[in-house]
């Protein structure tokens, strides 16, 4: 142990020396995050900043409908001039704006409602809701107007009842945790396609110690060669563990995302897939004469491969019979598993899932353990 | 006392047999030649011996223990000396001796002092903080021998250790092997320099096809070719001479001819008085002749005459 102890001091030294490492193995991560953010993210949280131009005076309908702006759910109302507002929506400091032109309130009572316009960057993206709920408002003045006709009082009674009306209601907000889990499933995503880069990048140290001849000096000391392999596995895991962590932590703590999943479920898994790609990447190395060789290999494994499982886009959008190829690769199954714990299925219920990955990290090592014991030769084997 | 005995080693890759069936013994305190022309088997035995190649048949043991059955022991007691490079680029030179001591189960206190030790040693205790990159390749060359000696190995072996380096370095490194020497470790040297090892060797074996063709001091080896002797012909020619119709020349065992020098040597039987014959070849050639001389033999002349083949051939 203490063998395998001291090569992995060396490993990790001479790894965190170089900066790609750094970027490779916790920027990246990271940064996948960002993306996913850009990706689903958007919007403002849910809130709605509205700038309304009065240019209609204090006649009563004008001051309704500015309460009723403001009295809607997630409505963040400034009343300003229309020049500013221009300019706040052109800064995105606003998301829409509306204008209640002069003669508003007279042509509401009237039953014919005009002047009132909204104003808005972002289109019916972000005007749809206010639109809809302002139309309904004033549309429901503009008939009682039409009903009255001309005679005011009947119109201030029919009135008066419409907006002394209250209803007795409970209102209970739902979070909308779609964007979350969208966040969460492309951020692991993109986690599990880096996880598998880097402990390929790691593992390929072994072949570039063999070209610098430094792997058999290790040799010829008391070293054996199984340490060696150990000893690159062991940093391997720690790093993989190292992202994981790094990727949840900055998840749910600093960018405020709930993944909607146990963080002791979703490690887990992320673990066994962990596996796997260590694996995978000494498969890599056990096949690869050289380190030119094992970085082609990489390429044309990992990329196509984390692009048919899904971990650059939602997998939903590709064909059946690619779909079905998916089903023969690790990082489906993961991803699989991150889907059905977030849409509620009990962790014990995806055992096959478990299984599938730790299936594939067994099989992989037995492939490279079998394919490194083939060859007697040190000077070309591990 | 015996630091390495070889009975009966025998490597196969395939149908080849690498070595065969080699038997040899290293005295204790002895700096060892360990001669061969390329192929010969020089490397496969070495990579034995440092239990990176497994053993066909016949057994190693270093310091009376089999090597296979002791292998911890044995590479505990070994130091390689690797023809080529084996230093980490990223690493500074202090940390490459570091790491690799600490291989050997080095900790503490005791690693530390072992590597400014195996620095100081290669005259390298200035740079100890630079890396190889900066360093010429007589120094990285240095430095590849204080990896191999931190541990204070029983036995060093070197191969090659001065390949392509400047004079100045070789002679470093040559005195340093004397030291090592001296301070109690037995060393085997394999060089392609014969000057090196008729310096520095006190006993030499000569392998060949994977099998030992000679072995004894340089004094045994020489005296063991009297049948042998060495002509040195300085000439002056525009053509090329045809050298093929000399090695037709009975009792001619091997010729050699340095173009660039002008300088033919001839190898031939002792009991045949064929130097007239050889002169008139040359002379019908339009060959002109500044001097003939007859050398003692030298361990090249063992070399050529036990292999055939000179040895940067």
């Amino acid at each position: 142990m203490k063998d395998i102890l001291w090569l992995a001091r060396r490993t990790l030294i001479a790894t965190f020396r170089k900066k790609s490492s750094w970027i490779m193995f916790i920027l990246l991560p990271v940064a996948g995050i960002l993306v996913s953010m850009m990706i689903y993210g958007g919007g403002t949280g849910g809130t709605l900043r509205v700038g309304i131009v009065n240019e209609d005076g204090d006649s009563r309908i004008t001051k309704d409908t500015l309460s009723f702006i403001q009295g809607m759910e997630q409505a963040e109302v400034t009343v300003l001039d229309e020049e500013s507002m221009k300019q706040k929506i052109a800064a995105s400091e606003l998301d829409t704006g509306v204008i209640l032109e002069k003669g508003f309130a007279d042509s509401v009572r009237s039953g014919h409602p005009e002047g009132l316009t909204l104003v808005s960057l972002k289109g019916a993206q972000v005007t749809a809701y206010l639109k809809s709920m302002l139309n309904n408002y004033v549309d429901n003045i503009a008939a009682i107007g039409l009903s009255a006709g001309a005679d005011q009082t009947v119109f201030d009674k029919i009135y008066n009842g419409y907006s002394q009306k209250s209803f007795g209601m409970d209102a209970s907000v739902v979070e909308d945790t779609s964007k979350a889990k969208n966040m969460t499933y492309q951020s692991l995503g993109f986690l599990i396609a880096f996880m598998m880069f880097s402990a390929c990048n790691l593992t390929e140290l072994i072949i570039k110690e063999k070209e610098n001849r430094t792997f058999l000096r290790i040799l010829t000391s008391p070293i054996s060669a199984r340490n060696y392999v150990l000893s690159n596995v062991m940093v391997n895991i720690l790093l993989v563990m190292l992202q994981i962590a790094l990727t949840l932590f900055m998840l749910k703590q600093v960018f405020g995302i709930n993944s909607g999943i146990p963080a002791g479920e979703l490690v887990l898994a992320l673990m066994l897939y962990g596996l796997a790609a260590i694996s995978l990447s000494l498969v890599i190395v056990a096949f690869a004469k050289n380190s030119g060789m094992a970085g082609a290999l990489q390429n044309l494994i990992i990329t196509p491969t984390c692009l048919l499982a899904g971990c650059y886009f939602p997998v939903d959008i590709m064909p059946d019979s690619v779909r079905k190829i998916a089903a023969f690769l690790p990082q489906h199954w993961l991803l699989q598993t991150v889907d059905d714990l977030q849409n509620g299925t009990a962790f014990g219920q995806l055992y096959l899932n478990l299984f599938i990955l730790l299936a594939f990290a067994a099989a992989f090592a037995f492939i490279a353990i079998y394919r490194f014991s083939r060859n007697n030769d040190t000077r070309t084997f591990v | 006392m015996n630091v390495l005995e070889i009975h009966e080693l025998t490597r196969k890759f395939g149908d080849f047999v690498a070595v065969d069936n080699m038997n040899l013994k290293v005295r204790e305190g002895e700096i060892f030649g360990f001669l061969g022309p390329n192929g010969a088997g020089k490397s496969t035995t070495i990579n034995m011996i440092s239990s990176l190649l497994r053993i066909t048949k016949g057994e190693i043991l270093l310091l009376g223990k089999n090597i296979t059955k002791h292998s911890r022991f044995a590479k505990m007691n070994i130091g390689i000396v690797p023809q080529d490079l084996a230093i980490y680029e990223e690493m500074t030179a202090y940390e490459n001796i570091y790491f690799f001591a600490g291989l050997y189960g080095l900790r503490g206190n005791e690693l530390k002092e072992r590597t400014a030790e195996a620095l100081e040693f290669v005259g390298l205790s200035d740079r100890a903080k630079e890396l190889p990159k900066n360093f010429s390749g007589g120094m990285k060359r240095r430095l590849n021998i204080a990896c191999a000696i931190a541990h204070k190995p029983k036995l060093i072996i070197m191969d090659e250790p001065t390949v392509g380096i400047d004079p100045q370095s070789r002679n470093y490194i040559l005195n340093s092997v004397r030291k090592l020497n001296e301070m109690g470790s037995t060393i085997i040297y394999t060089s392609h320099y014969m000057e090196e090892v008729e310096e520095i060797c006190s006993r030499i074996a000569i392998v060949d096809h994977g099998k030992l063709i000679a072995e004894g001091t340089k004094e045994q080896l020489k005296s063991s070719i009297t049948d042998t002797k060495d002509i040195w012909i300085s000439y002056k020619s525009e053509q090329p001479l045809d050298t093929e119709r000399i090695r037709q020349i009975p009792g001619v065992t091997q010729v050699l001819d340095d173009e660039q020098e002008q300088l033919l040597r001839v190898w031939s039987k002792a009991e045949i008085n064929n130097l007239n014959l050889i002169l008139q070849q040359l002379i019908q050639n339009q060959v002109e002749i500044r001097s003939v001389d007859e050398k003692a033999a030298t361990l090249e002349t063992v070399f050529l005459t036990l292999t055939g083949r000179n040895l940067r051939d």
